[in-house]
């Protein structure tokens, strides 16, 4: 969940609320939904909250939104915006895997330290949200005064002024000197040897172009990956330059609003930049405000409370939303409620409704219990799973309960069988255990590299992690195991398995079969138990184990080899089959 | 007649014509006097031997009355050294004597309290006095203590008060029992007494040939520990689950099930989450290398989910300005929450369309792709519950977690408004931890989205809600490393010394 740090200070200064102490602020803004955290060590508060509110990114959204639930401010609020000067060009040669670009020019503004910072906070918590790290947006915020635009005016491309274009450049193309850095570099440059540029290397790594914007001087920003040094931005500028570039022009432009709404809380003026696509021109930034319909009905349905009309058109203007009641039909009433052009998460008349909790305090709901009629039950296998578990527990067995993720090593080597490739895929039915694995694709260590094949290898580094406990060790398992199996819909077959280890000075087959014979007696199952042959036991003391006329597992006494691997000094027999051979 | 070797014995060490203590009956036979005693009122129900009761005083002697038989008693060291010093004639000064005498610590308090009492002279402003004519030699309380000694009794039953009060004897009553042969008892010794023999195993062939009527049972220590048994028990985790599991049916809900490897259309795409959302990375859950995808959706209603995720759902709906491709859709996962198992459900695919009300519920295991740590694992059980109705409301939700969470001592529940993908409104739930109190995350909550509904034919409300049912385990038994108890690296002793819940 993102996580913004807020200067208590200037939060004071942008509400108005000079009165307010630091505890009370964080109370507020619990009442948000956002977490006090802690503090940076700048004396900052960190505030952590889930990411559907990405306009209160930083302290002027956070602000803003307080005001609204001081009844400081009702209703929508649209900054106004000065006609354009600047064009932003895009040509032909943008690479077609970042093909959209949006903007705005911010005049008059006034950057302390702390509103820098802000800012830039600003810029990377968006880059790391809606901008998915960059690679679905990303911003360049500009000095407007290093920016020479007037020769693209002269050639006429452009009823305004000034202009600037986005265009593909050679990765060895133009050069230029990049943040932090004294050197004139090509794109390709930056990628390679400037720090920033390794980071972000691979959102850019299959393009033929890269992304570049030039004015009339040359390259000045490398989008996504960094901006030039002539036009970075300091406390002593006056006007921006605020471009983003991106995959998809709705996100670019949602992010762009919510750096406009934070530049304008500090009093600055917006100034509108028209995008000269080939086909067509926008006029950005887009503060058209959305409309969204829902039924007095539906409000009072989803929150389970009654209220006034009136009292629904307050909460939703404490909300910063307008709206408008209307009679739609045999005395219905429907809002048409009005949303500005920050509000990303809005997408359906109920993210409305939500509002109207939140403004009228969902902890103020009575809770009731539902008035509806259901009759519960259990699930016939894990009934049975139940069942066969009393079994062992009966018999003396202590249920475990293992991962269902293993490594190789642990569910084949160490077992002493191997993994069956292709054709071999089939062993399972004559070797328990043999199966080909459902593999992970990234795995979080070696030790979880795909889901187990069978349960016996789990218990076994459960006896092994347990020698300095007492004996006997009679351990039992009910599980999950899996292998892949193309008849199935999802290519892995599932199954619910039965393991039982007894490790005793003196264990035998005879014990494990003993035990055995109670299980299947207890299903009214037919058991029988051919000699077999498995790598993991005893030749001459393995047996399938046969339930019902079919080969579901297998029983014996563990291989010594597989005693030594897993370090234990006494006797271990075994078993494992299918949960649904008792069914 | 035959009788158990000790009742044998002990008829045989009594007597007719005398009475005889149970220490002498002990002495005779080599049996313990608890024994002996058991073993005489046997002999009396029997009639052999009669039985005479008596209240006996015992006196012994304490640790300073021996001290004083070896020296003199204190007072009368005092007079002694009273008398060197001249006290007989005239008042000495106090200290002087109490120093010649060599008494120290509480022997001086002692002697100075029974000098006067005995009338051995007067202690008066720090003087002592000595009579002359006091007789320490014939001190009634020193002949008592060394007739004591000797074994005498007693009789002047001041005196024994006075020593009783000085703390130099002890006095205890106790009864004394006395036995006597019965004609019975001589009867039966001039018939013959055999001896029945003692065993030490009750055998099938004692049983049934009658035999144990006429052995006697070889004694065991009973106190002594037994050799450790440890049994069976059902894992702690699987109890917990079993409980919640209870308590769910109980409230009306049904189980599902399904799969562990499922497609990310069931586990994200029908959640409305976005493919591009920061969630779905292989970071947070587990994509399969082999296979690597479903075989087949269900066409329809890929195509309706598809449809929620670009264009939104109902009149004035958006959607998310993000790719949706049915590969990514195919892609199979480890699934990181059984939130999969409800969209397979309440797409009616599993056990056909559902009619409103209906309430189901699982818990079973997911896979995430977090930190290993003492608190979160690699795959953990979600508790997921949903009910389905016309035109519910969060106070419905908010009633329903109420009810549940009280079942395991959790109360004062707050709903804390969440963000979900996949809910409207959303909750993330906190309650007050029954032992210590504190308030604690419980759960993750809501109204599923008109986005996660219409696609899937559902036109009624639906609210759900998740849970870690180790965090429930965590809290119930208070556990600080949920690895001692899941997975292969569980240690067994604490699991058999789990105490049981219930």
């Amino acid at each position: 969940m993102p996580v913004v740090d807020v200067n208590p200070d200037e939060l004071r200064d942008l509400t108005g609320h000079d009165e307010k102490s630091d505890d009370e602020l964080i109370d507020d803004m619990f009442g948000l939904g956002l977490e006090f955290e802690g503090r940076t060590e700048d004396g900052d508060l960190q505030l952590e909250f889930a990411p559907d509110r990405l306009d209160r990114l930083s302290v002027e959204g956070v602000a803003r939104s307080l005001r609204y639930q001081y009844g400081d401010d009702r209703g929508v609020y649209v900054p106004g915006t000065n006609d354009a000067d600047w064009t932003i060009a895009v040509d032909e040669s943008v690479p077609d895997e970042r093909p959209y670009v949006t903007g705005a020019v911010i005049r008059d503004v006034s950057l302390d330290e702390d509103a820098l910072d802000s800012l830039i906070q600003l810029q990377e918590k968006l880059h790391a949200t809606m901008g998915r790290k960059r690679a679905k947006g990303a911003i360049g915020i500009h000095d407007l005064t290093m920016l020479k635009g007037e020769a693209a005016a002269v050639e006429g491309q452009s009823a305004a002024g000034n202009s600037i274009t986005y265009r593909g450049v050679d990765p060895d193309g133009d050069r230029f000197v990049p943040l932090d850095a004294d050197a004139e570099m090509t794109p390709a440059d930056v990628l390679d040897s400037h720090p920033t540029g390794e980071t972000y290397a691979d959102l850019v790594a299959e393009y033929d172009r890269y992304p570049a914007i030039y004015d009339d001087i040359g390259l000045f920003s490398f989008p996504p990956v960094i901006n030039g040094r002539r036009t970075e931005v300091s406390t002593d500028s006056r006007d921006l330059f605020v471009e983003l570039t991106g995959t998809d022009q709705w996100t670019i432009d949602r992010m762009c609003n919510i750096i406009c709404y934070a530049l304008d809380a500090r009093g600055a003026k917006v100034e509108a930049v028209e995008v000269e696509y080939p086909d067509r021109t926008l006029v950005r930034p887009d503060f058209e405000v959305r409309e969204k319909t829902v039924t007095h009905d539906r409000i009072e349905s989803l929150l389970g409370i009654d209220l006034s009309a009136e009292r629904v058109v307050d909460l939703l203007e404490r909300s910063g939303l307008d709206a408008d009641p209307e009679e739609v039909g045999d005395d219905e009433v429907a809002y048409t409620v009005e949303v500005p052009p920050y509000r990303v998460d809005v997408l359906h008349p109920l993210d409305v409704v939500d509002d109207v909790g939140r403004a009228y305090g969902f902890n103020d709901l009575e809770p009731r219990y539902p008035d509806v009629g259901t009759v519960g039950g259990r699930h016939d296998r894990s009934k049975l799973e139940d069942a066969a578990r009393e079994v062992l527990v009966g018999l003396g067995f202590e249920d475990l309960l293992n991962f269902h993720m293993i490594s190789e090593p642990e569910n084949f080597d160490r077992m002493r069988i191997s993994r069956p490739e292709g054709s071999d895929a089939d062993l399972d039915h004559v070797v328990t255990g043999a199966a080909e694995p459902a593999t992970i694709l990234e795995p979080y260590s070696e030790d979880y590299t795909m889901l187990r094949t069978w349960a016996l290898p789990s218990l076994m580094m459960v006896l092994e992690n347990n020698t300095h406990r007492g004996y006997p060790q009679d351990l039992a398992e009910i599980g999950l195991a899996a292998r892949v199996d193309d008849a199935e819909n999802t290519g892995v077959a599932e199954r619910r398995t039965v393991a039982g280890v007894l490790a005793r000075h003196d264990a035998s087959y005879e014990d494990a079969k003993a035990r055995l014979q109670a299980i299947t007696r207890n299903f009214d199952a037919d058991l029988e138990t051919p000699a077999t042959d498995h790598p993991s036991f005893i030749d001459g003391r393995a047996a399938a184990v046969v339930i019902d006329g079919e080969d579901v597992g297998v029983i014996g006494e563990i291989h010594p080899e597989v005693l030594v691997e897993h370090d234990l000094e006494l006797p271990v027999a075994a078993f494992e089959f299918r949960l649904d051979a008792l069914a | 007649m035959k009788l158990p070797e000790s009742q044998a014995a002990v008829l045989r060490a009594a007597s007719a014509d005398e009475s005889r203590s149970i220490e002498r009956l002990a002495d005779e036979t080599g049996h313990k006097p608890e024994t002996v005693t058991g073993t005489v009122f046997e002999l009396e129900d029997e009639g052999l031997v009669a039985v005479k009761e008596s209240i006996e005083e015992t006196v012994t002697l304490t640790d300073e009355a021996r001290e004083y038989l070896d020296s003199d008693l204190p007072e009368v060291d005092l007079y002694e050294t009273a008398l060197d010093a001249g006290a007989d004639a005239d008042p000495v000064e106090m200290g002087r004597v109490i120093g010649q005498s060599g008494l120290e610590g509480p022997a001086v308090d002692i002697a100075l309290s029974n000098y006067a009492r005995k009338g051995y002279g007067v202690i008066e402003s720090g003087e002592i006095t000595a009579d002359p004519d006091a007789d320490p030699e014939s001190d009634a309380e020193a002949g008592a203590l060394a007739d004591l000694d000797a074994g005498e009794a007693v009789a002047d039953e001041a005196v024994l008060d006075q020593l009783d009060r000085r703390e130099l004897i002890e006095r205890d009553e106790s009864t004394v029992r006395t036995v006597t042969l019965t004609d019975a008892g001589v009867t039966a010794l001039m018939e013959g007494v055999e001896t029945a023999e003692t065993v030490g195993q009750l055998t099938p062939e004692m049983l049934t040939s009658g035999e144990w009527r006429d052995v006697e049972f070889a004694e065991y220590n009973v106190e002594a520990d037994a050799q450790r048994v440890d049994g069976g028990k059902t894992h702690i985790l699987r109890q917990t689950a079993n409980r919640v599991k209870d308590t769910l049916v109980g409230m009306g809900f049904e189980e599902m099930e399904g799969p562990h490897v499922d497609a990310e259309f069931w586990i994200n795409d029908c959640l409305f989450m976005p493919q591009d959302h920061p969630a779905r990375t292989h970071w947070d859950q587990f994509a399969l290398e082999t296979p690597r995808e479903i075989d087949e959706l269900p066409e329809e209603l890929v195509e309706r989910v598809r449809d929620a995720h670009r264009n939104g759902v109902g009149e004035d709906g958006e959607g998310y300005h993000s790719p949706w491709t049915e590969e990514v859709a195919k892609g199979v996962d480890l699934r990181g929450h059984t939130t999969s198992l409800s969209m397979r459900y309440l797409s009616g695919n599993e056990v056909g369309d559902l009619e409103p009300p209906q309430r189901f519920f699982s818990v079973e295991k997911v896979y995430r792709n977090d930190t290993l740590d003492p608190t979160h694992l690699l795959e953990f059980f979600q508790i997921e519950g949903w009910v389905m109705a016309e035109d519910l409301s969060v106070r419905d939700l908010m009633g329903t977690f109420e009810e549940f969470y009280a079942q395991f001592g959790i109360t004062d529940i707050e709903f804390k408004p969440h963000y979900n993908p996949y809910t409207e409104p959303s909750f993330e739930l906190f309650g007050t931890h029954p032992t210590t109190g504190e308030m604690v995350e419980i759960g993750n909550s809501g109204m599923f989205r008109e986005e996660v509904l219409e696609p899937l034919g559902v036109d009624c409300d639906v609210m759900a809600w998740g849970l870690a049912l180790e965090r429930l385990l965590m809290l119930m038994y208070g556990f600080e490393d949920i690895r001692d108890v899941h997975g292969t690296l569980a240690d067994l002793e604490l699991l058999r010394e789990t105490e049981v819940l219930h």
